[in-house]
């Protein structure tokens, strides 16, 4: 195989890696698994969770290297799954390096699910979560009402290419403002509970629990990177709600 | 009746639990089968973290039920031939300090920088032990499962480059 192919190919298969939610340390495998498998020595991967830098040196000698950005991060756990064992697979010799090739091609060509299954199950876990938190069965419902709306507006925000920050802004704005608002027009609903399980659905708990695993693999940097975006998403889906809950007083106030 | 409904209110939270992970694995892009391991580890994390007596800090309760769901997470990836990642994220869904990520941002928007601190301080230990509980079940996972997950076939000659 081409020198430069190869890299290239090592570079996408750690690129799916990180764009599907794989930890760092197993994108840099997965990228040096390519490559050895093929002969390529001295193999070194720097993933990060917005980009990766990739170099190894060729039978003839010749040092190649390539970088690549990471702008879509999103979450598909199949995609992931399907990845890991073609590399188990090439790792052992079971396929060779075309046969991966179209392996690779299946798992990126697996879809995001329809946007009616998206948002039954966001209302589902919304729903849940709120039971979960000692939500009544009112509570639930209203997460779960309120959730598939945040679906919906989260993914015809992200189709406009709007960057997350806003998407999750809205989000948490929606959330906080549709739960307050109910509370006033005479609903007996728990207006903390049901709030915070419809949030759950954008929270950045599996971002934070990632970048400490990242810190204690000893990927600093990447794990700190990580961090931030945890940070960032937690900062916009509070100054949304806050933001919408402040104003809700406000008018409150003016109307009464 | 006593009992039935004491038993009734601890299978409570796993059950929500596992119903919330379920829903959340679907948004994960998950299968079938894999939906319903990754519920049953939800179920099973919670389960440890109602067991564990209410201590001052959540962070201990969180470091088990994470090493629990861990281990199941490890067991169900060797049965189903697949990286545990995919049991554990699903898995520590209902356990990771979302809620407190917000809160503390929201206190601190408000104007109250003191609460906000402490619930940042809060939220970083637990994260800190549930990717503490996940990574010791990692590895412990891969010592008992790497051998038996990846036979290694007798290597066939192969063109190189």
């Amino acid at each position: 195989m081409d020198p430069e192919d190869l890299l290239l190919f090592a570079a996408d298969t750690a690129r799916l890696m990180l764009e599907n939610g794989g930890e760092t340390y197993r994108a840099e495998e997965a990228a040096m698994v390519v490559i050895s498998s093929q002969g390529g020595v001295e193999a070194e991967c720097f993933a990060l969770s917005t980009g990766l830098m990739l170099s190894f040196m060729a039978e003839d000698g010749r040092v190649h290297s390539v970088v690549r950005r990471i702008k879509r991060r999103g979450m598909n756990l199949e995609r992931v799954s399907q990845i890991d064992s073609m590399l188990q697979d090439l790792k052992a010799d079971r396929i060779d390096i075309v046969e991966a090739g179209k392996r690779m091609d299946a798992a990126e060509r697996i879809g995001e699910r329809p946007i009616l299954v998206k948002v039954l199950a966001s209302a589902a876990g919304a729903g849940f979560f709120t039971l979960l938190f000692g939500g009544k069965l009112l509570d639930a419902v209203t997460a779960a009402f309120i959730g598939s709306a945040v679906s919906l507006l989260i993914q015809a925000l992200s189709h406009l290419k709007l960057p997350d920050f806003v998407a999750t802004l809205a989000g948490g704005a929606l959330a906080a403002g549709a739960t307050f608002c109910l509370r006033a027009t005479g609903v007996a609903i728990n207006v903390d509970i049901a709030t915070i399980g419809v949030i759950m659905l954008m929270v950045p708990g599996v971002a934070i629990t990632h970048a400490i695993r990242d810190i204690i693999a000893g990927d600093l940097v990447a794990g700190i990177a990580r961090g931030a975006d945890a940070f960032l998403t937690a900062a916009a889906i509070s100054a949304g709600a806050g933001g919408a809950i402040a104003l809700l007083k406000l008018l409150h106030l003016a109307g009464a | 009746m006593t009992t039935l409904n004491s038993i009734l209110d601890a299978v409570k939270g796993p059950f929500y639990a596992a119903a919330a992970t379920a829903a959340f694995s679907v948004l994960f892009g998950l299968l079938s089968t894999d939906i319903i391991l990754a519920a049953g580890g939800a179920a099973v994390g919670q389960a440890v973290l109602q067991l564990i007596p209410p201590l001052k800090s959540p962070a201990f309760a969180s470091f088990f039920a994470a090493l629990a769901a861990g281990f199941y997470s490890e067991l169900a990836a060797w049965f189903r031939k697949r990286p545990a990642t995919v049991y554990m994220i699903a898995s520590i869904i209902p356990l990771v300090p979302g809620g407190g990520m917000y809160y503390s941002m929201l206190t601190s928007l408000q104007g109250d920088p003191a609460t906000s601190v402490q619930i940042v301080l809060s939220t970083l230990m637990t994260a800190f032990a549930l990717a503490a509980g996940l990574a010791i079940a990692n590895t412990l996972g891969r010592l008992a499962f790497e051998r038996s997950r990846f036979p290694r076939p007798p290597v066939k000659p192969q063109a190189k480059i």
